[in-house]
């Protein structure tokens, strides 16, 4: 016998003890009647699927602004300052600092440190008009007292983001 | 079941008809394990591959072109499913799941021939040792009757390619089989 010869009866041989297991059978009607319903739409996942992918491509556009400007996380927007006399680029400057202290600050400091800037800065719309003239005398007593204390508890870490900026 | 019945009926269960299913499963299953169990040997793995091969078979109906023989499209795929298999990363997803199963399960092959084949090494044995490249072109040949030109056609390589591995193949069972005492065959 050939080489040939042999190789084939080897593995016809070899073949009929070789038998697909009982299980398999029910495994892969199952997947067909899966294949049915997903081709009838009847899928639920398929739908949840679609509904998630679409989620997502809503969500992403608006997340990768979010998180492209730190400051918009302060003011709502740039239109915020322009309105009282800031322009574009002091807002910019704004955001390199935002920017400088993420980089600097760890992440619990910097939580902190956006929070209480944010309140300074809305007390600090407040009291500008659309010239970009200060009116201190605009706050209240409670505001006055806030505005102090903000102004202690942000003072180490301006010393941080500016101190490490000379380095 | 000839070529004709089978396209009949594979269209039928693609699009819905259960009955169809049944008779397209049953007409072509043994062959699609076996072809999977030469190429693959963990057991868990040759079932995942089978159930692959017929979802494929549903959805990929179309590409079926009925001019060329039935059994060429279906080996066409399972082969790719294969390769597929030993190359995608989606394996590594069940891993987790199968490293669960074979500390109960250590020895997944219970089929004996294959078995006492492993422990004989007779011309069987031996052809389980190859390497994929090789055992791949012996199985088409040998087991499946396909001409070189067929198998590069499924393997999507170029004949030059095949015919230099079916001799390497050759040769190498050639050595290992007269080493171990069967007989000496010149071609």
């Amino acid at each position: 016998m050939s080489i040939d010869e042999e190789l084939r009866y080897e593995l016809r041989q070899a073949a009929e003890s070789m038998h697909c297991p009982p299980h398999l059978d029910e495994r892969v009607r199952q997947s067909y009647q899966h294949y049915l319903n997903e081709k009838r739409g009847k899928s639920p996942m398929k739908k949840r699927l679609i509904a998630g992918v679409i989620a997502v491509a809503i969500l992403i556009p608006s997340a990768v602004f979010a998180s492209s400007y730190l400051a918009d996380d302060i003011f709502g927007s740039s239109e915020a300052i322009e309105q009282r006399g800031g322009s574009q680029e002091a807002y910019q400057e704004i955001e390199g600092m935002l920017q400088t202290a993420k980089a600097k600050l760890t992440e619990v400091e910097f939580k902190e440190f956006k929070e209480s800037f944010k309140q300074l800065m809305q007390l600090k719309l407040k009291i500008t008009d659309e010239n970009g003239i200060k009116h201190e005398e605009k706050l209240t007593e409670e505001e006055q007292r806030q505005w102090r204390e903000l102004g202690s508890k942000l003072a180490p870490y301006f010393e941080k983001i500016q101190g490490n900026e000379k380095q | 079941m000839n070529d004709n019945e089978l396209h009949m009926w594979l269209e039928k269960a693609a699009i819905g008809d259960e009955s169809a299913f049944q008779l397209v499963y049953q007409a072509t299953h043994q062959d699609v394990y076996r072809t999977v169990a030469f190429l693959i040997y963990n057991k868990q793995d040759i079932e995942d591959i089978v159930n692959e091969v017929y979802m494929r078979m549903w959805r990929s109906f179309h590409t079926y072109d009925p001019n060329r023989p039935f059994r060429f499209w279906l080996h066409g795929i399972t082969v790719r499913l294969v390769q597929d298999w030993k190359r995608k990363a989606w394996r590594r997803i069940r891993l987790f799941e199968r490293n669960r199963q074979l500390t109960s399960e250590h020895c997944d092959w219970t089929d004996k021939a294959v078995l006492q084949s492993e422990m004989q090494h007779d011309l069987f044995g031996l052809v389980r040792q190859l390497s994929y490249k090789l055992r791949v072109v012996v199985i088409l040949r040998y087991f499946h009757d396909y001409a070189l030109e067929e198998i590069a056609d499924i393997l999507q390589i170029p004949v030059g390619t095949v015919k230099s591995r079916h001799h390497l193949a050759l040769k190498e069972l050639r050595k290992q089989f007269g080493m171990t005492g069967g007989d000496a065959y010149v071609n």
